[in-house]
């Protein structure tokens, strides 16, 4: 908190930003005193190999099976370079179950991301570096066509089969490669539009090779993306991306490795339609109990029946600085909730030991108050997006020439922005933990363009928000002092799509709406059910779209909510579809923002790190600068951030790093997490 | 008679195939497919599906074909008994409702029985005690059982459970239990949480028949066929039994059409709030989702159900009410 308030002392002294200033400082001093929110922090890694422990221990389920003669011991199970955890206060002990809730089989992120760490590299606890997971390490050569990924010696799937660069040709040849299991190439694969190549350099080396410079690969492999991801994720709800696979275990079920005949039959046999539904079942972690895998838990009870049941994985590949095999729970034990309310309702009861999923910021009051009877603590994991509740402006909208002219004039937009009072939200839905202003990232990360950002155009002046509008031409207001439209005299309204989602986003839009009519301003607020609602947004139907900006803090690995270069962004679904196609499809922007904004994005991959950081400030700056989003409340604990943890746990983080790239929880390590006696 | 009854099995038929029809077709109108719902809910929990991820899924679930080759695919399988797998949960649309079937059952008939079991003595004493304290105080607490909806009760009475009494909230089993084979302790454990989920199922339907008896059994009570049999001296119990009851009786018999569909899926309302593991929780979700195969599938089982209720409640009527049957043969 006090680098924040450093940093911001340095701003520009307008009385807008003074008075910021003042709010800002007085929120971090109650956000403090609150004890809700601590600092970062994790478990440490050891890569020093003197350090690493010499002898190794397990826990006593896995001994048992040991002793009779089903698996064999530690020692051979473990990697010779296994990963060691320093684990964030001690060394944990075995045993107990983790539970937890979900909302069906289409929850199953909540298990993706706990079971992240078989991602190929991951974040620090505080998000700002890439560190060791699966893979020891990379290289990127100097001209940036080349990376290398290091695998681990004598790592072993979850059956105890060896793990090696042949499970990433593997995936690359046989799943990527056929069209019928993946019909679309993933463009982080393809910079500029060339493909790029795997290739086995020996059995613990994966080299890929680019005709483009494309330095920013190595995000990707660490990012929550296609290529990064790691298998849980990207290989479950029928995607196959992941960069390698289980190919011992799943050659089986291709058509190359016997016949299409064979597989077919088999097919049938099992109850599916043909191969390729076969094949999508079998190599989901969350619906079949028998795939391999290399995080820390495997299923043994699949997400589609009220319970999803995980129990350790006996080949994971991490140790503590002890010895001790990871993870230290048995078990993750998920219970279905058939709504919401039930959920937060039984997590006050005790009834989870951690959950930090699907609870609602705007109990915050009565989980406080339950802390002491459900024998849990409450943390605030603040998130690093500039807002968690904002309005997207549609720029290839095209229903109504009136309402897009108005859309697509920057000072229209930069009015509407001036016309929210943003303290009010804050006070209101998210009592008054979120920080105000802007869209930009918060300003700890790399790509922040810097505290001036936040407040431009991002305060609340309804004064200069009436003369801007009055001096585009739209001074003449009809009798209930709403603005009127200059084709016909009619009273200009402008749509509002919100979704229910992270925060009550329909009446957060209609406060504003409601703080809209101080500057003439009519928002009709159109609450749609979530499915209707985006499918309207991809289709290009939107006037202004309300979601956050979630992810976007690393703008090249979550660009959506920022800049429209992935089918169906918010901002101009018809535009991103131009860019993403090279312009064979939609439409080209006559905005030369945001063909500058293009510019800026495309030539970033071929950066290195400190160019892309410059070009994501670049960016930002003309977002800001253009509201093409408009910001209100951000950096808050509103989605995902309100942990509830119980006091029987051991090795918890006082603040978890609360990000998309950050795969929260799972960059805080539940491996190492433990019941204390 | 026969030739009646052929009649309407007949129409029973067409009527059947029409919703399959309509089913499917109401629940393809909106613009969203499943992957379009995944995608969204994906996107509400703070991740994301890449166009790349979503061209896979929709090849994957043949959502790239024409509606009417869905149709007929699926009309096809269903014809030979089979229902495919639900897009969501990756199992047989069968057994994903089989697994909730059941409990969805024991717990409507469970509901069914309550409602009855209070509805019918009440209403009579209320009738026959006409502006007695009792009557006063049933009309009472009936009017605030018919003015309170059922989810906002659910959710007070789980309130109340967890400050006061320190209950479990929602479901049918405590969590220790859900993953334990079937035992006494389980056993007891279910019994323990199904009384109040079956009085809250229950209490709206107690209301409203407790008036619907009371006015049926008043306007009975005065017919002269009533008066004429207590001046014969017949017993009193005998008077209100025999005759005016049974009279009084028919809304009940005609509300089975509709009890059928609700014994398999429940109020779909009060079990999402209440999060029992019934059939009408998955119905409202397979229909946000988007999994056609399953949201076609129950709503298919309930049209068929309530298809051979009215059936059932019309024989039924015949059989407890002459005057009906002779009205129908004429």
């Amino acid at each position: 908190m006090l680098s924040r308030r450093v940093m911001l002392s340095a701003l520009a002294a307008s009385p807008a930003a003074m008075a910021f200033l003042r709010s800002e400082v007085a929120r971090a001093a109650d956000l403090a005193a609150s004890g809700l929110v601590g600092e970062l922090q994790g478990p440490t890694i050891i890569t020093d190999p003197a350090k690493w422990p010499k002898t190794f221990a397990e826990a006593p389920m896995l001994a048992e099976q040991v002793k009779a003669g089903k698996l064999p011991p530690v020692a051979q199970r473990i990697p010779a370079e296994p990963l060691v955890w320093q684990p964030l206060n001690e060394i944990g002990t075995y045993g107990g179950t983790w539970r937890r809730a979900f909302t069906g089989p289409g929850d199953g992120e909540n298990g993706n991301r706990i079971q992240s760490s078989d991602k190929p590299l991951h974040w620090s606890a505080d998000g700002s570096k890439i560190v060791p997971c699966v893979a020891k390490g990379y290289t990127l050569s100097e001209d940036g066509k080349t990376y290398t990924l290091f695998l681990r010696k004598g790592m072993k799937w979850s059956d105890g089969a060896p793990f090696t660069a042949d499970d990433f040709i593997f995936w690359f040849e046989d799943i990527y490669g056929n069209p019928d299991i993946v019909p679309t190439p993933t463009p982080e694969m393809r910079p500029k539009g060339k493909p790029g190549r795997m290739v086995k350099v020996d059995e613990t080396t994966v080299r890929w090779d680019f005709d483009v410079p494309y330095y920013l690969f190595e995000e990707i492999m660490a990012g929550d993306t296609a290529m990064g991801g790691g298998q849980a994720v990207r290989q479950a709800a029928k995607i196959s991306f992941g960069a390698y696979a289980p190919g011992h275990y799943l050659k089986q079920f291709l058509p190359k490795y016997s016949s299409l005949e064979a597989v077919n039959a088999r097919a049938k046999q099992e109850g599916f339609e043909n191969w390729v539904q076969m094949l999508h079942f079998k190599k989901d972690w969350e619906l079949n109990t028998e795939v391999p895998v290399l995080g820390p838990w495997r299923t043994v009870r699949p997400i589609n029946t009220a319970i999803w049941l995980l129990e350790r994985n006996p080949y994971y590949y991490a140790v503590d600085t002890a010895g001790n095999q990871l993870p230290y729970f048995d078990k993750v034990q998920f219970t279905l909730a058939e709504n919401l309310e039930i959920i937060n309702l039984r997590a006050m009861a005790g009834e989870y030991d951690e959950q930090e999923r699907h609870i609602d910021l705007g109990k915050l009051p009565v989980l406080l108050d339950n802390q002491d009877k459900g024998n849990y603590k409450v943390h605030l994991d603040l998130g690093f997006a500039g807002s968690d509740f904002m309005f997207h402006v549609n720029q290839s909208f095209n229903g109504d020439a009136e309402i897009r002219k108005w859309l697509t004039n920057a000072d229209f937009r930069r009015a509407l922005a001036l016309g929210i009072d943003r303290d009010q939200l804050n006070e209101t839905f998210w009592l008054g933990v979120g920080t105000p202003g802007s869209p930009a990232p918060g300003e700890t990360m790399p790509q922040s363009p810097g505290p001036a950002w936040r407040t431009k155009w991002s305060t609340y002046d309804p004064a200069t928000a009436n003369k801007m509008l009055d001096g585009i031409g739209l001074a003449k207001k009809d009798s209930d002092g709403f603005r009127v439209r200059t084709d016909n005299g009619q009273r200009l309204r402008i749509e509002v799509i919100a979704i229910a989602a992270f925060l009550p986003y329909p009446k957060l839009s209609e406060m504003v709406a409601d703080q809209w009519r101080k500057i003439g301003i009519q928002a009709d607020v159109k609450e749609m059910e979530r499915g209707l609602g985006f499918a309207k947004q991809t289709n290009n139907e939107h006037q202004l779209f309300v979601w956050n900006n979630g992810g976007t803090e690393l703008l090249y690995l979550f660009p959506t909510w920022a800049v429209p270069v992935i089918p169906g962004a918010a901002f101009a679904p018809d535009y991103a579809t131009w860019y993403s196609s090279g312009g064979a499809q939609g439409t080209k922007p006559d905005d030369p923002n945001i063909l500058k904004i293009f510019d800026l994005y495309t030539e970033a991959s071929s950066l290195k790190a400190d160019g892309r950081n410059h070009n994501a400030q670049e960016i930002w700056k003309i977002l800001v600068d253009q509201q093409y989003g408009i910001g209100t409340v951000g950096q808050s604990p509103a989605g995902l951030g309100v942990r509830l943890v119980s006091n029987k746990l051991g090795n918890i983080a006082a603040r978890v790093c609360n990000a998309q790239h950050c795969r929260t929880p799972g960059n805080s390590h539940p491996e190492t997490w433990y019941f204390k006696a | 008679m026969l030739t009646y009854l052929l009649r309407r099995l007949g129409l029973a038929a067409i009527t059947i195939f029409a919703i399959t029809l309509v089913t499917f077709v109401i629940l393809h109108l909106p613009p969203v497919d499943f992957v379009t719902a995944y995608a969204a809910q994906a996107a509400a929990s703070g991740s994301a599906i890449s166009p790349a991820e979503a061209d896979a899924m929709r090849l994957a679930y043949g959502l790239n074909q024409p509606l009417w080759v869905q149709y007929w695919k699926w009309i096809s399988m269903v014809a030979v008994g089979d229902f495919g797998r639900s897009f969501e949960y990756g199992r047989p649309v069968t057994e994903v409702i089989g697994d909730r079937l059941w409990l969805t059952i024991l717990l409507s008939i469970g509901a069914i029985i309550v409602t009855w079991g209070l509805a019918l003595p009440i209403g009579i004493y209320s009738a026959v005690r006409q502006y007695s304290v009792g009557d006063y105080i049933f009309t009472f607490l009936g009017f605030i059982g018919l003015a309170i909806p059922g989810f906002l009760l659910a959710l007070i009475v789980m309130y109340v459970g967890l400050r006061v009494f320190n209950m479990n909230v929602g479901g049918l089993f405590s969590s220790e239990y859900q993953l334990a084979p079937w035992t006494w302790a389980k056993l007891w454990d279910l019994m323990k949480h199904l009384p109040v989920p079956m009085l809250i199922l229950a209490l709206p339907g107690i209301a409203q028949l407790v008036r619907i008896m009371r006015a049926n059994l008043l306007d009975e009570l005065r017919r002269p066929y009533v008066v004429t049999a207590r001046a014969r001296g017949l017993a009193e119990r005998r008077v209100i039994l025999r005759y005016p009851v049974r009279a009084a009786m028919n809304p009940f018999a005609s509300t089975i059409g509709y009890l059928l569909p609700y014994t398999v899926s429940g109020s779909v309302i009060i079990s999402v709030v209440l999060s029992l593991p019934t059939v009408g929780p998955l119905l409202l979700h397979s229909l946000i989702a988007q999994d056609m195969l399953l949201g076609s599938t129950i709503i298919l089982l309930l049209g068929v159900l309530t298809v051979f209720g009215t059936l059932l409640s019309d024989l039924l009527l015949m059989w407890i009410d002459p005057r009906i049957r002779l009205g129908q043969l004429r």
